[in-house]
């Protein structure tokens, strides 16, 4: 896998999007067009005609290929995503729980915990790859990082695998979108993207 | 009591219709509520808990107890009349299938006067919050039962409308001859058959694993549960797509003044449209990593092939047409323009790696709202405006019908469009509070749903007025063009008096007229 989980989404959705609002143009313009060109007046006499076997294949192929098209991009994408064996990696365990996050950096002696009255901080060395594994301790949980682009279930007795790269320095928030109950919208975490020196310094002051 | 004991299948589709709005103004409610708690971040209105409460109730609310039975409630009272039949075929058990629906939707409801309040583990119950540790209390049980029993009477409801397709078409009526309307149902009731059974056992299931334990345990049984669940709920979708294309179809023929274009790639995109939507469930578990994504993404991106042909027949249909503007043709045109939105932004969200993102967000909130409230709700009522004038013999106001048509269309594109960019921007779904900065979007979906309950209060205003004093309607109002309108207004008890015309294809009413200009058409020709 190369590349972060927001450029892979960046290129995925620009072409989902236009192809979209490209189609959106085209059949509201074709809906106008039946509604201005056609409506009654006197001395139109509509068509008796009710079959267009060479259209409705056409239409077909054409979508088909659109199809294609959209549906190769997607498997391109995914496999890469899917691909987290990415070796030197840093490794965080993730355990998401009612109503708060645990973040344990294995084999560091770091872990961070915190939970919907105080939300934890994890931070990551920028630019480095970031392999998770995530799993909840009680019910089903998501772990989402808006900024990345990139969520995952965690869901108890398994263990999700996945990678990301974070770019930008700074703080990004992630929050849980999938709904566990009561304090389910106050289940917040916060991710400091760091410098190599800093997430060192980081660690050492955590541990 | 006589009318709640009627077997005849116009009464207890009317039954239906009935209970179906009341359980639409009560889950609108509902929604209104959220609106408000939403409309500023922080809490305002309601706790935590009750919110929870209110969007539980409000999908499986709109979900199992209003576009489910009224779907099939349309079905019930036009698929008879379509084909040409005296009744439905097992009476009794379409009207079983009512009173099932409506004990199920009131013990779900119910749960609002339990201690603990009503179900509150959202409306697909997923394990193990919806056990007996995360979600304790009686109102969760009667949210299961009250499922389960809905469901069952929906089942029982469709399986009347199969047979009557397959039983009792009248001599002539072959099955393409169906109307377009008849053969959307026939796809329906094909998915409810297939699918429905499958969440009524789920629910038992689920009812198990509340009182004695020991079902969906372990790493695999909140993944097993999911697959259950989700093998009804996404066919469901389609049971609440499906009739209302049909009817904006036979409303868009009608006022189009031109036979249904592309009828047998109608059907055939229809039947493969059936097919694949058994078979894309696990888009729903895109991010559940127990899935294979690619095969479910490849099915469900393959789905835009029947859709597209669907879009295209209806547009063909009125391409070449005479075009008249009435109510229905209105909220058939909202159909088409508001669910393309929906349809498209479908699309999206069948790429995992973009669902990545918006899954479980307002962005998918926004997504099944542009289908389920600003496509079907809108085809419904295209639908409830063709056929009213069928059903009552009376005529509805036409003018403060367009308005309200109007009114509905802002308050939808209001209220959900900028759900969009909510979602986009990191909003979950299922969350009484946000932050500060989503502040402006949300209040402007607020306020769009207040225009929706003012839309909403023009419409039951309409039907109310036109019931009172009444403009007669006659037996074919609009020039249409399938067996319903050959009969009186509304039609008898055994639905036709007078013998029915000939059969020769799926607009017979507009083959007789045909006949009858040619007839002139020739006379005119030759002079005597």
């Amino acid at each position: 896998m190369s590349g972060s989980t927001r450029s892979d989404f960046a290129s995925v959705w620009s072409l989902y999007l236009w192809i979209g609002i490209g189609v959106a143009v085209l059949v509201l313009c074709a809906v106008l067009f039946a509604v201005v060109r056609y409506r009654d007046r006197p001395g139109r006499a509509p068509s008796r005609r009710a079959e267009r076997t060479a259209v409705e294949v056409a239409a077909t192929v054409l979508i088909l290929a659109i199809v294609a098209l959209l549906v190769f991009r997607t498997f391109h994408t995914e496999a890469r995503e899917d691909d987290s064996s990415a070796a030197g990696a840093v490794r965080i365990d993730v355990d998401a729980f009612q109503w708060g996050w645990k973040f344990t950096y294995p084999g560091q002696g770091v872990t961070v915990i915190g939970n919907s009255v105080r939300e934890p901080n994890f931070a990551v060395p920028a630019g480095r790859r970031v392999s998770f594994a995530l799993t909840s301790s009680d019910v089903i949980h998501a772990m989402w990082i808006p900024g990345q682009r990139f969520k995952k279930d965690a869901i108890p007795g398994r263990t999700n695998h996945f990678d990301m790269e974070f770019e930008a320095r700074g703080r990004e928030p992630g929050l849980c979108s999938e709904f566990c109950g009561l304090r389910h919208s106050n289940m917040r975490f916060g991710v400091w993207v760091l410098s190599d020196a800093s997430y060192e310094r980081w660690l050492a002051a955590h541990r | 009591m006589t009318w709640l004991a009627a077997t005849d299948h116009k009464k207890t589709a009317a039954k239906v219709g009935v209970a179906s709005i009341f359980f639409f103004l009560l889950s609108g409610l509902l929604a209104l509520t959220m609106r408000a708690e939403l409309a500023q971040p922080g809490l305002q209105f309601v706790s935590d808990h009750t919110y929870d409460e209110l969007f539980t109730m409000h999908g499986s609310g709109m979900i199992y107890l209003f576009l489910t039975p009224a779907a099939l409630g349309l079905g019930l009272y036009l698929v008879p009349l379509q084909v040409g039949a005296a009744e439905i075929a097992a009476p009794r058990l379409a009207l079983f299938g009512f009173w099932l629906y409506l004990l199920g939707g009131l013990t779900m409801y119910s749960g609002f006067l339990t201690n603990n309040g009503a179900g509150d583990a959202t409306w697909t119950a997923t394990i193990p919050l919806s056990n007996s540790s995360g979600t304790p209390g009686v109102g969760m049980d009667l949210w299961v039962i009250g499922v389960a029993l809905a469901v069952l009477g929906s089942l029982l409801i469709a399986i009347t409308i199969l047979l009557t397709i397959m039983r009792l078409r009248a001599p002539g009526m072959t099955m393409l001859r169906l109307p377009v309307f008849t053969w959307t149902m026939l796809a329906t009731t094909f998915m409810v058959v297939a699918s429905f059974p499958v969440l009524v056992v789920a629910m038992g299931l689920l009812i198990a694993e509340r009182h004695i334990g020991g079902v969906f345990t372990g790493s695999t049984g909140s993944v097993a549960y999911q697959h259950l669940f989700w093998f009804y709920g996404h066919p469901v979708v389609y049971v609440m797509f499906f009739p209302f294309v049909g009817a904006v179809g036979e409303a868009v023929a009608t006022f189009s003044r031109k036979r249904f274009f592309g009828y047998r790639a109608l059907v055939v995109s229809l039947l493969f449209f059936t097919a694949l939507s058994m078979a894309v469930w696990g888009h729903h578990m895109f991010i559940t990593g127990a899935v294979k994504n690619q095969y479910y993404s490849l099915t469900s991106t393959l789905l835009a092939v029947p859709a597209g042909i669907e879009y295209l027949d209806l547009i063909g249909t009125m391409i070449g047409g005479a075009l008249v503007f009435r109510a229905p043709m209105l909220f058939a045109l909202g159909f088409i323009a508001q669910f393309l939105i929906g349809g498209l932004t479908g699309i999206i969200v069948a790429s995992p790696p973009l669902d990545y993102h918006v899954n479980g967000s307002y962005f998918i909130v926004a997504h099944f709202h542009y289908t389920l409230f600003a496509g079907s709700l809108f085809g419904l009522l295209a639908g409830v405006h063709y056929w009213f004038p069928k059903a009552t013999g009376a005529m509805l106001r036409e003018r403060l019908a367009k308005a309200s048509f109007w009114v509905l269309a802002l308050g939808a594109n209001v209220t959900f469009f900028p759900m969009f960019f909510l979602g986009y921007d990191g909003m979950p779904r299922r969350v009484a509070d946000y932050e500060p900065r989503l502040g402006d979007l949300n209040l402007l979906s607020s306020i769009g749903a207040g225009v929706i309950a003012i839309g909403v209060v023009m419409v039951l205003v309409n039907l109310v007025a036109s019931l009172r004093r009444k403009e007669p309607a006659g037996d074919d109002p609009w020039g249409a063009q399938t067996l319903e309108w050959w009969t009186t207004s509304p039609p008898p008890r055994d639905n036709f008096e007078a013998p029915l015309p000939a059969i020769n294809s799926p607009a017979p009413l507009l083959d007789l007229r045909e006949r009858e200009e040619e007839a002139r058409e020739r006379r005119v020709e030759v002079p005597v």
